[in-house]
């Protein structure tokens, strides 16, 4: 009785759980209208927020040393970060926000701004982006993985240290991004091979994929071409330091091999170290993978021979590197990257398309405006100024040379660096600490080196380095693993480059 | 809308389980399960995948190693944790694999891979819909979504992965909170959810309350499960208040005939006790009080308090 009872009311029921009048249901749809309306208001809010605070820097009175275009542009990064930060308007726009500022507010003509965004290191960023895109479509990695796979046998512990070390090798000349997005697919078939059950290979997929991902994020330091934010540094060393009329100035040109001394023994350092923690935070439930090793090899037979093509695509890769060791002086790294990149099209082994639709255009155009305002801060003073602040504050401890100072700049570059793209930390951060270096009497060159390398610390949090971010998309990692494995990294690699920095730098001449 | 999924909409129980992989959205499907096993429910499973910045993977679109991994022929994670809802669907009895399948793709500017959908239809016309879908940020996806489909219930969970950044969620709040502020309809928001607990309304012996009451009592009706009432007097006085609220709601559910498990009455702060009591059952069930967001901030909302606070599942109905 009661069945059918339920089952007449059912209707009825369900009527109750809704507007049973039309014209309630319209109302109730205009307030969420309404109501998202506000949101997309609320969401702005700190646009809004950032627009205020520039204003008001603009109208305090000036302190010493400040002159009235360094408050401007002072006040300008300062609305920079904050919009970096939150990202309130989609993030191009605040590239957009501050060419128009520069001409509004500073004054500049609109060409010598426009000319401003233009540089060989943001030819380099771009150029490097395209050969990126284009690498990645060759679909070499699957050899590659063989290749790895191959010369380190079949324990987990050899495949970890193994697939770190080539993703770094080549991570370091053309980008961590590009070894990331080619490495995933591999790390995810040999974690799949080995068992279809998410559950049971939770560590190994932790192990495997944080190998490629910080493989190829600590070797991002090893050469200007590693990553943007070092192409930055050259550049920055070059408009402030180098003078063309006094050839003692010319120190200040670091080309590509002159990097490399410095900075690749530093990531060749740090790699046993990376296993060795990944192994000791998350212990694999596996230790010999050699079941996915033999299917993998089977997958990899399927592919056939190597095509004319595949040789093309190397031999291209190998000519633009040797273009980098030892024409970038001449050339500019920005000039190589690009005719690398045009060799690719022209040998017909990637569509514009493709590097169209690959590349973030809008990066391109954030770090041409931040670099811009960076030279700015430095012309009109305003680096100065708050490098002389900041030291002053660093005074009292007992930080302001040496190497206190050197971990002082550490920290401060890795925690910005955490909030923000690399990059942009070395765009905003540079400026300020060349011109620290300058006052505390240090040389500029290794503080500009610490900052750096610094800037690729940003292992605590998912999209801290752009290797972290592809590797996350996978879905197989918790945020939370990033920080528990992250602050082990960062410590490990702070402490790598400070005793560098202190014992192996001098050897080389500073 | 056309008049045939007007109908469609007005005639079915409809359900949208928001599933990011964890294991608190497969705990709130298999609660959807419960309560839409019947031949009147549709069930939508939806994933949405954020759109890519760009500047966070260093310039390189992100779409670039995700197009890299289909080429390995190998599943994006959007698409496999649908799947493996989808299975535990068939499992629980709800779906059948010999039901018609159709594909669905929408282009979404911005982004190679778009929007996919998967229908499973019975031959009782019951459906369940897989899809994945790609928006701005997470909480307006579902949001649009609900747009899309006018659902009659939004499940999700209070789940870690949610926070999109863990700075920006220090100033923004998380997503299923802005998915329960501001959806039109009932939202579940799951921490830990369990099954066969019992509803706990909470009320207060308003007419919103009320309506409330009738509302759950239809969703309790839908899995069986038992129904206890609780008020909360804010202090000795008010006590006679807040046990004529709940003989009134008794009332009401004894003319719907269903029984009502316990009665109780509380003193203190609201919030604190609804909080306290809460663990014993599987869902704290309060009323949507209808205040707009800037009474909120000032004056506070006893059903978002204990939506934010709260140690397990709590479902605001409107």
């Amino acid at each position: 009785m009661k069945a059918v009872k339920s089952s007449i009311n059912a209707k009825a029921r369900l009527a109750t759980v809704r507007d049973r009048i039309p014209s309630v249901r319209a109302q109730k749809m205009l307030a969420l209208q309404f109501r998202r309306n506000l949101l997309v208001i609320w969401d702005k809010k700190w646009f809004v927020f950032a627009m205020l605070v520039g204003w008001g820097m603009m109208q305090l009175p000036l302190p010493e040393g400040l002159s009235h275009h360094g408050m401007v542009v002072l006040a300008m990064s300062v609305m920079a970060t904050i919009l970096f930060v939150t990202e309130p308007v989609p993030l191009p726009t605040v590239a957009l926000l501050i060419i128009v500022g520069q001409v509004v507010l500073l004054g500049l003509d609109s060409s010598v701004v426009a000319k401003s965004l233009m540089k060989d290191s943001v030819l380099f960023i771009m150029g490097s982006l395209m050969l990126a895109v284009a690498v990645v479509k060759q679909k070499l990695d699957k050899r590659l993985a063989f290749l790895i796979v191959k010369l380190t046998g079949t324990k987990t512990s050899r495949i970890a240290f193994g697939i770190s070390l080539f993703s770094g090798i080549l991570a370091s000349f053309i980008g961590e991004h590009t070894v990331a997005a080619m490495m995933l697919p591999v790390g995810i078939t040999l974690i799949t091979l080995t068992s279809n059950d998410q559950k049971k290979v939770r560590n190994l997929a932790a192990v495997l994929l944080f190998s490629i991902s910080y493989g190829c994020s600590v070797a991002g330091i090893g050469t200007p071409s590693g990553g943007a934010r070092n192409a930055i540094m050259i550049g920055y060393w070059q408009e402030f330091f180098v003078d063309p009329t006094n050839p003692a100035t010319f120190v200040y040109i670091i080309d590509y091999l002159r990097w490399m001394e410095y900075a690749y023994p530093i990531f060749l350092i740090q790699l046993p170290f990376v296993t060795m923690i990944l192994l000791f935070t998350f212990k694999p439930e596996y230790n010999d993978l050699s079941r996915a090793v033999v299917k993998l090899r089977a997958q990899v037979q399927e592919e056939g021979p190597m095509k004319a093509a595949d040789f093309v695509a190397i031999a291209i890769f190998f000519l633009t590197l040797l273009g980098w060791i030892f024409m970038s002086a001449g050339l500019g790294m920005g000039t190589i990257a690009v005719m690398g990149a045009a060799a690719f099209l022209v040998a017909g082994l990637v569509k514009w398309e493709d590097i169209n639709s690959g590349v973030n255009w809008g990066v391109v155009l954030l770090y041409a405006a931040a670099i811009s305002l960076g030279v700015e801060m430095k012309d009109t003073g305003a680096a100065a100024w708050v490098a002389e602040s900041f030291l002053s504050l660093l005074k009292p401890l007992g930080a302001d040379h040496g190497i206190g100072l050197w971990a002082a700049v550490s920290v401060l570059t890795t925690g910005v660096t955490n909030t923000m793209s690399n990059g942009a930390a070395v765009a905003v951060l540079g400026p300020i600490v060349l011109n620290l270096a300058q006052a505390a009497g240090e040389s500029p060159i290794v503080l500009g080196f610490i900052t750096s390398v610094s800037s690729a610390f940003a292992y605590l949090t998912v999209v801290g380095t752009p290797a972290c971010t592809i590797v996350y998309a996978s879905g197989y990692l918790k945020t939370t693993d990033f920080l528990i494995v992250g602050w082990k990294m960062a410590v490990m690699s702070t402490i790598m480059m400070l005793v560098a920095a202190w014992l192996y730098w001098p050897l080389i001449g500073v | 809308m056309s008049e045939k999924s007007e109908r469609r909409v007005d005639e079915r129980f409809r359900i949208l389980v928001c599933i990011d992989g964890s294991e608190e959205s497969y705990r709130g499907l298999r609660y959807a399960a419960k309560l839409g096993g019947g031949v009147d429910a549709d069930i939508v499973l939806c994933y949405v995948r954020p759109y890519d910045q760009g500047l966070r993977s260093g310039g390189l679109q992100i779409d670039v190693a995700r197009e890299n991994m289909l080429k390995w022929g190998l599943e994006l994670p959007g698409l496999k944790y649908l799947k493996k809802g989808r299975d535990m669907l068939v499992d629980l009895g709800i779906l059948s694999l010999d039901w018609a399948e159709k594909h669905f793709h929408t282009d979404v500017e911005g982004t190679s891979l778009g929007d996919n959908k998967i229908d499973y239809v019975s031959p009782e016309d019951k459906k369940i819909v897989l899809k994945l879908k790609v928006s701005s940020n997470i909480a307006t996806g579902i949001l649009d979504q609900w747009v899309l489909g006018e659902y009659d219930l939004i499940i999700l969970g209070a789940s870690e992965r949610w926070r999109s950044r863990k700075s920006k969620s220090f100033w923004d709040p998380a997503v299923a909170e802005k998915v329960a502020i501001n959806a039109p309809c009932s939202v579940i928001v799951t921490r830990g959810l369990t099954e066969g607990n019992g509803h706990l309304i909470c009320t207060d012996g308003s007419e919103i309350s009320l309506e409330m009451v009738r509302r759950d009592a239809y969703l309790a009706s839908r899995c069986n499960c038992p129904i206890s009432i609780l008020s909360v007097a804010h202090h000795e006085t008010a006590l006679a208040e807040a046990e004529a609220a709940v003989e009134q709601a008794a009332e009401l559910l004894k003319e719907m005939d269903i029984e009502v498990e316990e009665k109780m009455v509380k003193v203190g702060n609201p919030v604190e006790q609804i909080i306290e009591t809460g663990p014993d059952y599987s869902l704290v069930v309060v009323a949507d009080s209808g205040k707009g967001a800037i009474e909120r901030f000032f004056i506070g909302s006893t059903a978002f308090k204990v939506m934010e606070q709260s140690y397990n599942s709590v479902m605001i109905v409107r």
